[in-house]
């Protein structure tokens, strides 16, 4: 017992003496902007998606000049997807790397554990993945914002695509946590506003997230009277969902299958083929949707670089920069409340267009992509989307009483 | 209509599968006393050579069956003489913060190695699609994956029962000293156990592999359950493992048709249920068996 303590006390040391040694250089030059993504375990891609945006508008701007005419640095620190980890890093971000502005956060749960520690730090924090409507909504503050669309907004487009569907029976198969269930409750909300006589099943299926085998809850669904169904898994989760579903015949039946997060070009690239034609799938940003100089440069710059065409997370991460450098640039300082008081309404061009932070929830006006899964692509090797539908940001956004946010 | 088939089927195939991982993990327990935390990572690192031997070398899927398990049990050789040697003597919890670290190294290898995406690998020509059996349609390689799973369960029995290494390797279990006293070289059963359950995860990594999509987060999620199983089977028990592993599979396959509301919870309560009432697990024997 006494040899566990010494060793625990030694292992303490160690731990102190390197948090030590990390926060003694002091930013002089560059702007510092800490990165908080999953950068470990099973959704690593999501984070190393932000960083390959991120580097490509870094580099851009340290090109032509940085911003307020410093150079640009960036310091990440891994989230592990942990709440409790987020902000532990966020505050070593602030206090001991002396960062000046914060981006990040791919999952709803961290978002809602970390946004309401965000006015103690006094700096900005960009929200570029993670979908939770909460956080510009009933947990919303001054230094938090988001330039990703978010579930309600997602789901009222959703409810706009169901609507034109002959399908009156919904159910949904979702990840077991927030972003599941809150998918779900905002889909049948607006589905419902539309079309009151639609059904919204009692049956619904939340397995847990990661559970890699889905085929009782496909089975479930098959043998039930459902016509439309709303699937939120993700990712890898995504992944595996699809290619049991496909064993099963599930693309086979009678049923309108809408996917929520399905035009994700990790999950595409990963299936190729397997991905069934003919199913919506949704992504918060499609890279053939828009037709501009901005997303020409971007999606260009980043098949160059990578090889791959451009994720939605790479591209929420790449205007978050340049959102950074607009509204630093504004402010003329890199001061924590006058940056965030700048972003507030801030309208500025991203590769999905004008995106315009509104005032009273902080939330970015963007608009949520859906199509149908049609052929293959000739060059990228993923499906490409048909009967392509970028809904008006403005249009699918929740009124600013309905978000419950007080600014 | 289809469901009690269905579900039975679907629960043997996870079942099966969780028993060739959770099996490895309990003879490297029953006769080394360590727990393997990097057991889930050999599992994940017999998927990933499984990758890279099909997708990027081009071999058959039965190549990778056979290769792919032999070079993660080369590595445990190395893991064995070079680090977990020095801790056999010492306390259980010992070996599980020496094989937490190997986990960590072994996950950031993968993520560093193959990177982060999600990959995806085929079964073979001869084992894709699906059969009509039980009145549901079942993939070709589910039922593939339940026969090999009978197969190694045949097969471990028979090396535990009737074979000269499987009695040695139990005497080295029940008493390393005397074992030694009898002229039995105990590092050498030491290192070949241990490279024996390592092999036993990456032949699950294999198997696994064309029916689970692949990331470097796909140990983490197998090693939980695996301790499910082991805690509900019993610690270092074979027919424990078994029995946990078809249990946990039973759990999945119909908690999650019937009772899919509370299908989160089912494998807890079943551990806790065993935990309150056979604290060492259904077949556990208080000490290690």
């Amino acid at each position: 017992m006494k040899k566990m303590t010494i060793r625990n006390l030694l292992v303490a040391m160690t731990a102190t003496a390197t948090l030590g040694t990390a926060g003694t250089s002091f930013a002089e030059d560059p702007i510092r902007i800490g990165g908080l993504y999953i950068l470990s375990g099973s959704a690593a891609t999501y984070g190393e998606f932000a960083q390959k945006g991120i580097n490509l508008a870094v580099d851009e701007i340290n090109d032509s000049g940085g911003i307020l005419g410093r150079q640009v640095e960036m310091i990440y620190e891994d989230t592990q997807g942990k709440a409790s980890v987020a902000i532990q890093a966020a505050r070593k971000l602030v206090y001991s790397e002396n960062v000046d502005a914060l981006v990040g956060l791919d999952s709803s749960g961290v978002a809602q554990g970390m946004v309401p520690t965000m006015p103690e730090l006094q700096k900005p924090l960009i929200i570029t993945h993670a979908a939770t409507p909460d956080v510009t909504g009933k947990l919303c503050n001054s230094f938090t914002y988001r330039i990703s669309v978010n579930v309600a907004q997602n789901m009222k487009a959703a409810a706009m695509v169901a609507a034109e569907t002959d399908a009156t029976n919904w159910t949904t198969i979702g990840p077991d946590y927030a972003f599941g269930h809150q998918s779900w409750e905002f889909f049948g909300n607006y589905l419902k506003e539309i079309n009151p006589d639609v059904n919204l099943m009692s049956e619904t299926n939340f397995p847990r997230f990661g559970a890699e085998d889905f085929t009782p809850f496909i089975d479930r669904v098959m043998d039930s009277d459902a016509k439309g169904v709303l699937i939120s898994v993700w990712g890898g989760d995504l992944v595996n969902f699809i290619r049991q579903a496909n064993t099963r015949g599930f693309f086979e039946e009678d049923l309108e299958v809408m996917f929520t997060v399905g035009a994700a070009t990790e999950v595409l690239t990963a299936l190729g083929e397997e991905m069934p034609e003919g199913v919506h799938l949704s992504t918060r940003y499609w890279y053939e949707a828009y037709d501009n100089d901005i997303n020409d440069r971007f999606v260009k710059a980043y098949l160059d670089a990578y090889g791959n065409p451009p994720s939605y997370n790479a591209e929420g991460a790449y205007a978050a920069i340049y959102a950074y450098k607009q509204a630093m640039e504004a402010a003329g300082t890199t001061d924590g409340p006058a940056v965030a008081k700048a972003l507030s309404g801030m309208s500025m061009e991203a590769p999905n267009g004008t995106v315009t932070f509104r005032e009273g929830d902080n939330q970015a006006m963007v608009s949520p992509n859906w199509g149908v899964s049609g052929p293959m692509h000739p060059e990228h090797g993923i499906r490409t989307l048909t009967n392509l539908q970028i809904f008006d940001g403005e249009k699918v956004a929740r009124t600013i009483e309905e978000t419950g946010c007080k600014l | 209509m289809s469901g009690i088939g269905a579900a039975l089927l679907n629960s043997l195939d996870i079942g099966l599968l969780l028993f060739i991982i959770a099996v490895g993990l309990n003879i490297v327990f029953g006769v080394l006393n360590i727990i393997n935390f990097a057991h889930g990572a050999l599992y994940m690192l017999g998927a990933y050579l499984a990758f890279t031997l099909i997708n990027i070398a081009g071999m058959p899927f039965w190549a990778a069956l056979l290769l792919a398990p032999i070079g993660v049990a080369i590595l445990a050789v190395i893991i064995d003489r070079v680090l977990l040697r020095f801790i056999y003597s010492r306390d259980v919890a010992d070996s599980l913060l020496l094989t937490f670290a190997i986990l960590l190294i072994i996950n950031e290898s993968v993520r560093m190695i193959w990177g982060s995406g999600i990959h995806v690998v085929q079964p073979p020509d001869l084992l894709s699609g699906s059969v009509r059996l039980l009145g549901s349609s079942v993939a070709t390689y589910s039922l593939f994956v339940i026969v090999i799973g009978l197969l190694l369960l045949a097969g471990l029995w028979y090396l535990f029962n009737r074979t000269r290494v499987g009695r040695i390797m139990r005497a080295a279990a029940l008493d390393r000293d005397m074992a030694e006293a009898l002229c039995i070289n105990t590092r050498l059963v030491v290192t070949g156990v241990f490279a024996f359950g390592a092999w036993l995860a990456a032949v699950g990594g294999v198997m696994a592999a064309p029916m689970r999509a692949l990331d470097p987060g796909m140990g983490d999620k197998i090693i939980i359950e695996s301790f499910i199983v082991v805690v509900i089977g019993g610690l270092g028990s074979f027919p424990g493992a078994l029995l946990g592993a078809i249990i946990l599979g039973l759990i999945h396959g119909f908690g999650g048709r019937y009772l899919p509301e509370v299908n989160l919870l089912l494998p807890f309560v079943g551990m806790a249920l065993v935990l309150l009432f056979k604290p060492h697990g259904i077949m556990g024997k208080g000490a290690h068996a």
